[in-house]
């Protein structure tokens, strides 16, 4: 919930009209994909490259959809389009627990609808409230602090082992010193140079075996 | 126009992404070195966006106590690992933010 309010209070803040602000949450459905998309708009940024950066950041989903994939694959395609379109991090960690765990299993996508659909309708009420809200928060509440703080809730249990924590400093010292590149490259820049860094950790870890 | 455009594109990027391997692929022609890059996505993604917004001031690094966010940030960070929850870790890190801008004014 405050996770999708600040997500509508940056797209009203980015220049975006409230039916555009809508429009991209409910297409998009992606809550860090919204986020990047509005401060890179706030920064003016070209086209292509706002959409390059949501790439960038939406690829964790083609992990999240390979490791769904067996678990749906006997459904019709109607199916397993509407559980794609509903798939995002809190509902791919829940659906990929059930499925691992012992039991009945054929009827789990139903669950996974429902899941689904609830998230749905929660993010959609919050960020529309958060873009009625945009425009009537003042600037001196430094509103737009709160997207950094909702990345470090989002942040602090993605570090999980030592290569991560690798990722994520080389990632941040990246994104500092590349900070002067237009049209804020240094963000698609860092994430990448932290992705090399944390695969040669575990390249090295693999090594020492 | 350009906004649509940026909207109807990234729609279809996360849509594609989420529907890759449920709707078009064989999962077991996924490599496994690709798997393990994209595990890192999330830390990497989620620090290049904090730490400018941190310690960046006007486009400049700034450390000093003249800078209330990487204070509000540190304390973010340690409730974000004590308590594993966004409204808490928003709220405080809010607090902490008004409260160091009322001290400085």
């Amino acid at each position: 919930m405050p996770f999708g309010f600040v997500t509508g209070v940056a797209a009203i803040s980015a220049g975006m009209s409230a039916f555009e602000g809508i429009a991209l949450s409910v297409l998009s459905f992606s809550g860090i994909a919204q986020l990047i998309v509005s401060q890179l708009m706030a920064a003016g940024s070209p086209i292509l490259l706002t959409i390059a950066a949501a790439f960038v950041v939406s690829l964790r989903f083609l992990m999240y959809s390979a490791a769904v994939a067996p678990h749906v694959a006997h459904l019709s395609l109607r199916w397993r389009l509407l559980l794609s379109y509903l798939m995002t991090d809190q509902i791919f960690a829940s659906s990929v627990r059930r499925y691992e765990a012992a039991g009945d299993k054929r009827y789990l996508h139903f669950h996974f609808l429902g899941a689904g659909v609830t998230l749905f309708t929660t993010w959609q009420v919050a960020v529309a409230l958060g873009v009625l809200a945009g425009a009537a928060v003042p600037a001196s509440w430094s509103l737009d602090f709160a997207v950094v703080l909702s990345f470090i809730a989002l942040l602090v249990p993605a570090v999980r082992a030592r290569a991560d924590l690798a990722a994520a400093i080389v990632a941040a010292a990246v994104a500092l010193f590349a900070a002067g590149l237009p049209y804020r490259l240094s963000l698609v820049a860092a994430s990448l140079a932290g992705i090399a860094a944390g695969m040669a950790l575990e390249l090295m870890k693999e090594r020492r075996r | 126009m350009s906004t649509w455009l940026v909207i109807l594109g990234v729609s279809a990027c996360t849509f594609l992404l989420r529907a890759s391997f449920i709707v078009f692929a064989d999962p077991h022609k996924f490599p496994r070195r690709f798997r393990q890059a994209l595990a890192f996505v999330p830390p990497a993604v989620l620090a290049a966006i904090v730490a400018p917004g941190l310690l960046l001031v006007e486009g400049a690094l700034d450390l000093t106590g003249g800078n209330p966010r990487w204070i509000a940030g540190v304390v973010a960070i340690v409730v974000g690992a004590r308590t594993r929850s966004m409204l808490a870790t928003i709220a405080t890190g809010m607090v902490v933010l008004w409260l160091l801008q009322w001290v400085m004014r």
